[in-house]
């Protein structure tokens, strides 16, 4: 039993150590990582994947803090061991109370992480309210949970509302406030250095997710709960796909990029909540997990790759190629952009192919599908986009203190790769099979099917194969190419001019001027307002007016006021509860 | 000087060389002009076009300042081409032979203007040959109005009606070459008198081909789309097509005397975007076809009286030469040019280009509004010495 927790240990201690030690607490992490995965991962049991998931990216990010984390003072690691600490515990935990704590202990470093980090406070704050009307609503859902089943457990519900308010709670977390996105994700995980924006983005978003998978498999099914969280999900992959795409504060994109994939998450986990085919169901489960493996672990990619530029928005990198960066970048830029051979490719398949089966079950929940998957479609070609723009403008240097963060890169990239090349693995032998008279052997190819209906089929490995195999015939019959490079035309004009990232995506600023609020101020400045947060603001200021001018005008110093108020409250309060019971 | 002065501003502005400002009414000392280089923002890059690229016929650098697609600020470099004309000091005939060549697509405009100004400095009574000049003005206008639609076209990609344009333009080039014996006009002006063959001018198939090909390209939503709401400008000091384009009725045909013109209608657009820039130019081209016609049954081919009575004195003339107004200044001492000065069109015109380009487009419009104007840089570059 005591080696079960041994990591929570590890862990905790290592937090303690790091003080002092830094690089010691970060290797200690790493392995406190290791045994956790090792001990809690169980093959076909889904819901472990999570830990999987977790764990691999405790340990790249770990690694890369080594020599990342130099420039950022002796507080750094402690907050970032803590964090994760905070999550470990929230992936132990049986009941509520375990689960709130974890997701405190989480919290409440990383506030701190951004504020050491930042000249200004508001980054932090506005990462604090946000985080913490996530914990109010999953305290909320606790208490209501232990109405219906009379324990603080993770067991069985019959009532959906506790899954709703949950998830309204870990959306808030995830950057997927209902119906709107939110700037704050990418302005809190933006503020933060490069490895605890990585671990924020990567798995501090994967506990919400964690928790609405886990909480909807003990929950009934809900075709209304299930497309609306399938509506919020759309909103959020295609706006956080275009704010990425538009973005040019690197890890603001990365930011943003999370949105989208947790939009997406949120979206099959709709599907997952409303379907009631059992086999339809378990094949969206695993889409779930797979998606999150492969976000969690490109994000963290693209964390690592941006933190390795030294800067944080496009203009500042220096665009040197260093060729082990570029390949590495390569594997985690199209796991994100949903391209094959990584694991995001098979990821995004799994996630379409999900959709377009439901279809078929007809019904409001039938066109909601292709409707959806229609548009995450689209959502993934935006954020292709996006990720060319990462790929183009964060070069950087062969410099030797750097080399090392560049391993690290690629093997984050190898990592998504060979997780695809595994992929039939780790996937329920039912989606598994073969088709021998065209040579594809059994176990070798993953098929979408439910009932007696087969779709789509995919073989990671072969798909690798015929790739390696074609580039190395290539290779083996023009050799490395003769490039020529030449000085460039400009017309007979000498000028030391390049395109840049922002006249890159300024493309989409103009087109989507309506939404974007794209708009020269003076004729000289081009500005991008997210509608969303500025209704959002819009409502904050009425907010504190109103209740300024009750203040100043009702209740200022009068003690009558205030006591009607408080009956007024307190009667309020009790009528909502006789209702509720 | 007939017809202006030395003074202040009079009038509306019709442009400036480097000595002076030129007015309706009156020739001003120039004011220096702001050329202050334009400072890109951070996110935004220079995007060179020319001087030596394809699309261009001139040697001219666009220096754009955007931030992606879409165009903020532009700075037009015309100064490739230096085009010094060694002219103080000849006599008149030499001096008409390199005014010719100033530019040979619009070879009767500065001509016949330069002429004008000559004429008005030795005061020669020129009434005589008014009406001639005005059928070969009008001839180039045809010519330059529709090489100018041609270039919309070409912008656009519609290969069929560039084509039918270019087939018009060197019908138009092929009637002035039998009329004139040269297809720009060469040798054709002297003082008071134009050496022409005018028999030979024959227009009605022109208006009815090109009107064909105007209605067309009306029809065309593709077309349309692409000049309309597209580089718009509307400013008080403007000239030519681009001027009548934003409703200002600005024409020296109309309020000038240099040369008469008898009972002509303006034809103006209110929107000031590529489109009425088309629209007005293509209207024109009927209204010069039908001025011609007009003409050509009053006039003879008698040759005109080229007595001088003096041989020194200042004149000055203006007329609306394709593009706009273009005015020449000259004095002449003992039938030697001592000053000589032009303001081309070209001139305002550049101006308003680079206001229309600015104005909420895209690069890709660049070359509709570009090719709208009919610019000519070499005209610009131009300095008497």
């Amino acid at each position: 039993m005591i080696l079960y927790y041994l990591p929570l240990i590890l862990i905790f201690l290592a937090a303690i150590i790091s003080y002092k030690f830094n690089k010691t607490g970060y290797i200690l992490t790493a392995i406190a990582s290791i045994i956790f995965s090792v001990f809690t991962f169980k093959i076909y049991d889904y819901i472990t994947y999570f830990y999987l998931i977790a764990a691999i990216v405790w340990v790249i990010t770990s690694l890369f803090s080594i020599t990342y984390s130099k420039n950022y003072g002796k507080w750094l690691s402690p907050l970032f061991i803590l964090t994760v600490a905070g999550m470990m515990l929230i992936l132990y935990s049986a009941n509520f109370l375990v689960f709130i704590s974890g997701w405190e202990i989480m919290s409440i470093p990383a506030y701190l992480t951004v504020a050491i980090n930042k000249k200004n406070d508001i980054e932090a704050y506005v990462f604090m309210f946000f985080s913490e009307i996530s914990t109010v609503l999953i305290i909320t859902a606790g208490v209501l949970s232990f109405y219906y089943t009379g324990t603080l457990n993770f067991v069985k519900i019959n009532n959906d509302i506790v899954l709703l308010i949950f998830a309204i709670g870990a959306m808030s977390k995830m950057g997927l406030t209902p119906f709107m996105i939110s700037e704050w994700l990418p302005i809190a995980h933006g503020s933060a250095p490069a490895n605890s924006s990585a671990i924020f983005s990567a798995t501090m978003t994967l506990m919400g997710v964690y928790g609405i998978t886990k909480l909807a498999l003990l929950s009934p099914e809900s075709l209304y709960v299930g497309i609306l969280f399938i509506v919020i999900g759309i909103i959020s992959v295609l706006f956080g796909a275009l704010y990425a795409y538009i973005s040019e504060n690197m890890k603001s994109l990365g930011g943003f990029s999370t949105i989208e994939n947790n939009g997406t998450i949120l979206s099959v986990t709709g599907l997952f909540v409303a379907v009631n085919n059992s086999i339809l169901r378990t094949f969206i489960l695993i889409t779930i997990v797979i998606y999150a493996m492969a976000h969690s672990i490109a994000k963290t990619g693209l964390f690592i790759t941006v933190g390795h530029t030294g800067s944080e928005y496009f203009s500042e990198v220096n665009n040197i190629k260093d060729n082990e960066n570029s390949l590495g970048k390569f594997f985690i830029l199209s796991s994100l952009s949903g391209l094959l051979p990584s694991l995001g490719g098979l990821a995004t398949w799994m996630v379409i192919e999900a959709f377009f089966m439901t279809a078929f079950l007809h019904g409001p929940l039938g066109v909601t599908a292709i409707i959806a998957g229609s548009l995450i479609a689209m959502g993934e070609g935006f954020a292709t986009a996006a990720m060319l723009k990462i790929f183009y403008f964060t070069n950087r240097g062969n410099k030797k203190h750097i080399k090392y963060e560049s391993h690290i890169i690629l093997l984050n990239g190898v990592i998504l790769v060979l997780l695809f090349i595994i992929s039939p693995l780790i996937i329920g032998r039912y989606y598994i099979s073969g088709i021998p008279s065209v040579l594809i052997f059994n176990g070798f190819m993953i098929e979408s099917k439910f009932s007696n209906a087969d779709f789509g089929l995919i073989s990671p490995v072969y798909i690798f194969i015929l790739i390696l195999i074609f580039t190395v015939i290539a290779y083996m019959i023009f050799r490395k190419p003769k490039i020529r490079v030449s000085e460039r035309w400009n017309g007979g004009i000498e000028n030391n001019e390049y395109y840049n990232s922002f006249v890159y995506s300024n493309n989409i600023r103009l087109i989507l001027k309506k939404i974007l609020r794209t708009k020269y101020e003076n004729n000289e400045l081009i500005q991008t307002v997210d509608l969303f947060w500025l209704v959002m603001i819009d409502l904050a200021g009425a907010y504190r007016k109103i209740s300024k001018y009750i203040a100043y005008k009702f209740m200022n110093s009068s003690i009558s006021m205030y006591l009607i108020y408080m009956i007024f409250a307190f009667v309020l309060i009790i009528i909502i509860t006789s209702v509720v019971y | 000087m007939k017809y202006y002065k030395f003074g202040n501003k009079n009038g509306r502005y019709i442009g400036s060389n480097n000595k002076y400002d030129v007015y309706e009414n009156t020739i001003a000392s120039k004011i220096p002009e702001n050329n202050a280089i334009i400072e890109k923002k951070p996110y935004e890059i220079y995007f060179n076009y020319g001087p030596s690229a394809g699309g261009l016929r001139e040697s001219v650098n666009f220096s754009i300042v955007t931030p992606g697609e879409t165009i903020r600020d532009i700075t037009v470099n015309s100064h490739y081409k230096r085009r010094k004309i060694k002219i103080i000091n000849d006599d008149i005939n030499n001096a008409l032979l390199k005014i010719e060549r100033i530019n040979g697509f619009h070879t009767a405009s500065n001509t016949v203007c330069f002429l004008l100004a000559i004429e008005d400095a030795l005061d020669i009574d020129n009434t005589g040959s008014n009406d001639k000049r005005i059928i070969e003005i009008e001839l180039e206008r045809i010519r330059s109005n529709i090489d100018v639609i041609k270039g919309l076209c070409e912008s656009a990609g519609f290969s069929v009606p560039e084509k039918q344009l270019l087939y018009l333009r060197e019908k138009i080039t092929r009637i002035i070459s039998d009329t004139f014996n040269h297809r720009y006009f060469f040798s054709a002006n002297q003082i008071n008198n134009v050496c022409g063959n005018f028999n030979k001018i024959r227009l009605n198939g022109i208006y009815d081909e090109f009107y064909e090909i105007y209605n067309s390209l009306l029809e065309s939503k593709i077309f349309m789309d692409r000049i309309q709401e597209n580089g718009i400008v509307n400013d008080i000091n403007s000239s030519g097509p681009a001027a009548r384009a934003s409703g200002y009725k600005y024409d020296a045909r109309i309020d000038s005397e240099s040369l008469t013109y008898d009972n002509y209608n303006i034809y103006t657009m209110e929107e000031g975007d590529t489109f009425s820039r088309f629209m007005v130019r293509s209207n024109e081209v009927l209204a010069s076809i039908n001025i011609i016609n007009k003409l050509l049954r009053e006039i003879g081919n008698g040759k005109n009286n080229t007595e001088i009575k003096n041989n020194s004195g200042e004149g000055t003339a203006r007329i609306e030469s394709p593009q706009g107004d273009i005015f020449y200044y000259v004095n002449i001492e003992d039938n030697k040019i001592k000053d000589l000065s032009m303001v081309s069109p070209s001139y305002l015109n550049i101006e308003l280009f680079k206001k229309a380009v600015k104005n909420n487009n895209i690069l890709t419009d660049f070359f509709f509004v570009w090719e709208s104007f009919g610019i000519w840089v070499s005209e610009l570059e131009v300095d008497f010495i």
